[in-house]
């Protein structure tokens, strides 16, 4: 899988969790995007069931913002894939 | 043993786990589908699929287990909807029953609340003799714990054990639960709030008692669990001195807090975010009444941990997970 294509993933399952357009890597997940806390956790549990990561919870709580949910993503794929 | 644990994912639920595993067994974790699992996946755990709201879920995820251990009970965010609220809580908790008999499971662990707790006559610590006989009437949240934890035990099918927390301080609060005034205090705001007794209890302590209880061949039929029991108001004021941040303002008066609790559920419910004061804490420190937690002492042999030592416990696990922010080097020393 290419960067391009986890980062449309990425954006796809965000966009199924708020009803904001368009999406942009600088996009807080809070802020601008209105998932709570909760909401984010969900997410980040998501993706990491989505593409078989194993992430940490202190990672995933550093994830405030769209490009760090794909930065995250790519990270551990990456790692995974050595 | 074979063992589920719904609500795994959730903070009792993981406390839960570890305990679960500490004791040398694997518990099959329930989840829904949109759980959190990231910390489940850390543990390497099975995961099964069992939404309260589909018995046949709930069914297939039972299937093969001797105990179920329930923290999945419904919590309400708000107590606006009193009617639809009760619906869901009593739904689900039916839901689990009938799928728990038609799986065979010998024993149910229900974890219920304090808030079920009524006051003992003459003004003693209340202890497992004193249950409200009827919905307390204090508040949705009152009352649908007090129907949902009745259900349980008329439960005849098989087994089945309540377990009676307080406010439990502990790691894995992730969504900043029965914590919210500790951590509001500790970032320095001043959080309304009434006076009244509030029972506290560390979040692991539970946990090893929802264990035993799952262990001991003639566990207690309902158990109490606190630790301690404090006036809400006194411990703030101690715990602005840990913080080091400045006292909180008076308490406000019982109604004056149900009232301001009920407008902040209005406007939330409105435009999201959190009450400054939710009508579940207000109901519970008002109707809060001292506990004796006996029985869990000398039935499942349980020694509360410390309140100071669960407060650093769970200040240490704030602060890594980012909730509070990091100490500053004059500070930790």
């Amino acid at each position: 899988m290419n960067s391009a294509e986890i980062d449309q993933r990425v954006v796809h399952m965000i966009s199924q969790l708020c009803t904001v357009r368009p999406i942009q890597p600088k996009d807080r997940l809070r802020e601008d995007l209105g998932l709570d806390s909760v909401c984010s956790m969900e997410l980040l549990s998501m993706l990491a069931e989505e593409f078989e990561v194993d992430i940490s919870l202190e990672e995933a709580m550093a994830v405030t913002t769209v490009g760090g949910a794909i930065d995250m993503t790519r990270r551990h794929i990456e790692n995974g894939a050595h | 043993m074979s063992m589920l644990i719904l609500g795994a994912g959730g903070f009792l639920g993981l406390n839960l786990v570890d305990a679960v595993i500490a004791s040398g067994q694997v518990p099959r974790c329930g989840r829904r589908t949109r759980s959190n699992v990231i910390a489940l996946r850390e543990r390497r755990v099975p995961l099964v699929h069992a939404d309260l709201d589909s018995r046949r879920e709930l069914l297939a995820a039972m299937q093969g287990c001797v105990t179920v251990l329930h923290v999945a009970g419904h919590y309400p965010r708000l107590s606006l909807d009193r009617a639809g609220t009760l619906a869901t809580g009593l739904g689900q908790v039916e839901n689990v029953l009938d799928a728990a008999a038609g799986a065979g499971v010998r024993r149910l662990i229900y974890v219920s609340s304090a808030a079920t707790v009524a006051p003992s006559p003459g003004g003693w610590p209340s202890d497992e003799r004193h249950v409200f006989p009827a919905e307390p009437g204090f508040g949705t949240y009152h009352d649908l714990k007090w129907a949902m934890e009745h259900v349980v035990l008329a439960e005849r099918r098989f087994e089945t054990v309540v377990a009676c927390p307080g406010a439990c301080i502990g790691p894995w609060d992730l969504r900043v639960g029965t914590s919210a005034l500790v951590v509001a205090l500790a970032r320095g705001l001043d959080p309304p709030h009434p006076d009244g007794i509030i029972n506290l209890v560390d979040a692991t302590d539970v946990a090893r008692a929802l264990v035993e209880l799952a262990m001991l061949s003639s566990p207690p039929r309902r158990v109490l669990l606190s630790g301690v029991n404090r006036g809400l108001h006194a411990l703030l004021c101690e715990l602005a001195e840990r913080y080091r941040v400045p006292r909180p303002s008076a308490p406000l008066p019982a109604a004056e807090a149900i009232a301001l609790a009920d407008s902040e559920e209005r406007r939330v419910a409105l435009i999201g975010g959190r009450p400054r004061l939710s009508r579940e804490i207000a109901d519970l420190v008002v109707h809060g009444v001292p506990i004796d937690a006996h029985l869990a002492r000398s039935a499942l042999g349980l020694e509360f941990r410390p309140f100071e030592e669960t407060l650093d416990a769970a200040d240490a696990w704030n602060r890594r997970m980012r909730i509070l922010p990091p100490l500053s080097a004059e500070v930790a020393r």
